[in-house]
């Protein structure tokens, strides 16, 4: 039997705020004391009242603005009750059936595009750790710091197919999510969670309308599964790919299948049972009373739209169409978006000497090859940068020298024009004797030399080289290949 | 009017012995039967009633003090090094957010 897999993904995000989503406390909660951060609003205390954050709406507008969605000019806020220690009201302030933003899309680097139904916003909850103890009851500690934490859910359609894709779109979100600084989105600090489901259905025996999965004839749906606790983006892959296998393997064993909730568990590389899911949740949404309906003018929206830069997608089509960067270079420098801002910042310094393509795939070579190898710490200053890959684009140091001086001024904390100026004066002192040690190399090369008088171009490259070790570096290999070519007539 | 309070019971997490679930359920029943009178008011025509704020007038981002960890632990009933310290095993079944 073939089966296809059908996966949609929530994927919830901590956004950078200064204060909660509701009251005044501050967010930042790690490595704090515990419920140091917490006030009568995020403790729900009776008669304490929410008062929503715009900071945190706009960047959940962002999010929504960056993933192609419909920005809601009215924003509603309803209670999703369930009770948990966790969560003091006994209540969760979310949105249900308006969500800020909705139907978005992301397109993935293989030109699959993501559906996204809708990003809505909502509060986190506090963190509980459990501990069971022999003296006495199991028991659990509650910190509230993190309750009431701005949190964006972001709910695809079920509309992925392969491990792999949902895998790149989470990779996606986070990326957006950095770039614009909606949150640093650190999944081993939950700042980001996925939770992927999963179902696989028989080929040919489904469709998928506005979202829905529905079987076709007398076809009977096999019921999904959904994963919790992943704790990086490779681990959505594996977990995916684990679950796919599991249900295939069941399926062809006869094994009935069950609506369930299972854990990643990252150290055994596989999922495990935590729950099955025999009735649908029931949340008795009910409207927020506490919080006025958010009237938003397409005003707002616009002014929000302005904070959105372009994306590591927008770029990589850039660098490769207006500059000829390769894809893969144009994948790495754009992954960041300080990475980016430095490779266009060197791009514009070059391009007032060199042409704009050939300054570009400078600026990559070197950020490639040099700057991503030799960058510890600290930034290597454009300019100094600028000026040794324009010696080198004028022949006045080989790259080699170049890489060596720049990682020399780096750790050493040397001037580079200081360096620069000193090498240049070595190397015309070195030129009154460059003859010498040219005839000296043409000597003891004399295979090399009748390569190329026989025809040999090639073996020029050869002979500077061999020249260039003996100077160790200390001249301009320009002059050397003239000297040479001078020679060798 | 029906009301399935066992269910009811299980969402708040509420354990009631068949006692008293025959005990509470015609109380709830005649309850919901009093609000219910609401149904019969026709507001045909008549727009929902909301209050409305303006995005602008939003609170902006900006934190202030939270109170202490002793002022946030003075109500709880048990605690234990800065943490509300709950008892049970009041967990698994329901999901977390
Ligand atoms: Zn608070």
């Amino acid at each position: 039997m073939e089966y296809d897999t059908i996966i949609g993904l929530e994927i919830h995000v901590q956004t950078k705020t200064k204060s909660k989503m509701f009251c005044t406390c501050p967010t930042g909660y790690f490595q704090k004391e515990p419920n140091s951060h917490v006030c009568p609003v995020c403790m729900a205390l009776p008669g304490a009242l929410p008062v929503p954050n715009k900071r945190a709406i706009e960047l959940c507008m962002l999010m929504g603005l960056a993933t192609n969605c419909t920005i809601a000019n009215e924003i509603y806020f309803d209670r999703k009750h369930y009770f948990y220690p966790d969560l003091p009201k006994g209540y969760q302030i979310s949105q249900y059936k308006n969500p800020i933003c909705s139907n978005g899309s992301v397109t993935l680097p293989n030109g699959f595009e993501v559906k996204i139904e809708r990003i809505h916003q909502e509060e986190d909850v506090a963190k509980s750790t459990h501990h069971s103890s022999t003296s006495e009851t199991d028991y659990s500690l509650i910190d509230y710091n993190k309750s009431g934490v701005p949190l964006i859910e972001i709910v695809t359609k079920p509309c992925l197919r392969t491990a792999k894709d949902a895998k790149d779109f989470a990779t996606q979100i986070r990326q957006i999510a950095r770039y614009l600084n909606i949150s640093d989105a650190d999944m081993e600090k939950g700042q980001m969670r996925c939770e992927p489901n999963i179902s696989i259905q028989e080929k040919g025996r489904w469709e998928e309308k506005d979202g829905m999965i529905l079987p076709l004839g007398d076809y009977k749906l096999n019921p999904k599964v959904e994963v919790k606790n992943i704790g990086s983006i490779t681990a959505v892959e594996k977990a995916i790919e684990f679950e796919v296998a599991r249900l295939t393997k069941d399926l062809e064993e006869g094994k009935p299948l069950i609506q369930q909730t299972r854990g990643w568990n990252a150290n055994k590389n596989v999922t495990e049972f935590q729950r099955s899911k025999e009735t649908a949740d029931d949340y008795r949404y009910m409207p927020e009373p506490d919080i006025p309906v958010i009237g938003v003018s397409n005003e707002d929206i616009e002014r929000v739209k302005s904070e959105l830069i372009e994306l590591p997608h927008e770029k990589i089509t850039r660098y490769m169409n207006d500059w000829d960067i390769s894809q893969y270079a144009a994948e790495v420098i754009s992954a960041s978006r300080k990475d980016a801002s430095y490779f266009e910042n060197l791009q514009a310094l070059l391009s007032e000497k060199l042409e704009h393509k050939i300054a570009a795939q400078e600026a990559a070579n070197w950020l490639m090859g040099t700057v991503f190898a030799l960058e510890g710490d600290k930034e290597i200053d454009m300019n100094d940068l600028s000026l040794l890959i324009m010696k080198f684009k004028e022949g006045k140091i080989t790259k080699g020298k170049a890489e060596e001086m720049l990682k020399d001024c780096i750790s050493n904390n040397k001037d580079i024009s200081d360096e620069l100026d000193m090498f240049e004066k070595s190397a015309s002192d070195n030129a009154g004797n460059i003859q010498d040690i040219v005839k000296q190399v043409l000597d003891n090369n004399p295979k090399a030399v009748a390569d190329y008088k026989g025809g040999k171009e090639a073996t020029m490259g050869f002979l500077v080289g061999q020249v260039m070790q003996k100077t160790k570096g200390a001249s301009n290999p320009n002059d050397v290949k003239n000297i040479l070519i001078e020679l060798l007539k | 009017m029906k009301i399935d309070v066992k269910h009811t019971a299980e969402l708040s997490r509420i354990t009631l012995t068949p006692e008293e679930l025959e005990k509470f359920t015609p109380q709830m029943e005649t309850i919901l039967e009093s609000v219910s009178v609401l149904k019969d008011v026709n507001t045909d025509g008549v727009q929902p009633m909301k209050a409305h704020v303006k995005f602008n007038e939003l609170r902006e981002d900006v934190p202030q003090e939270s109170l202490t960890q002793e002022e946030v632990l003075r109500n709880a009933k048990h605690k234990e090094s800065g943490f509300v310290k709950v008892y049970g095993k009041v967990f698994g079944a329901i999901e977390e957010s």
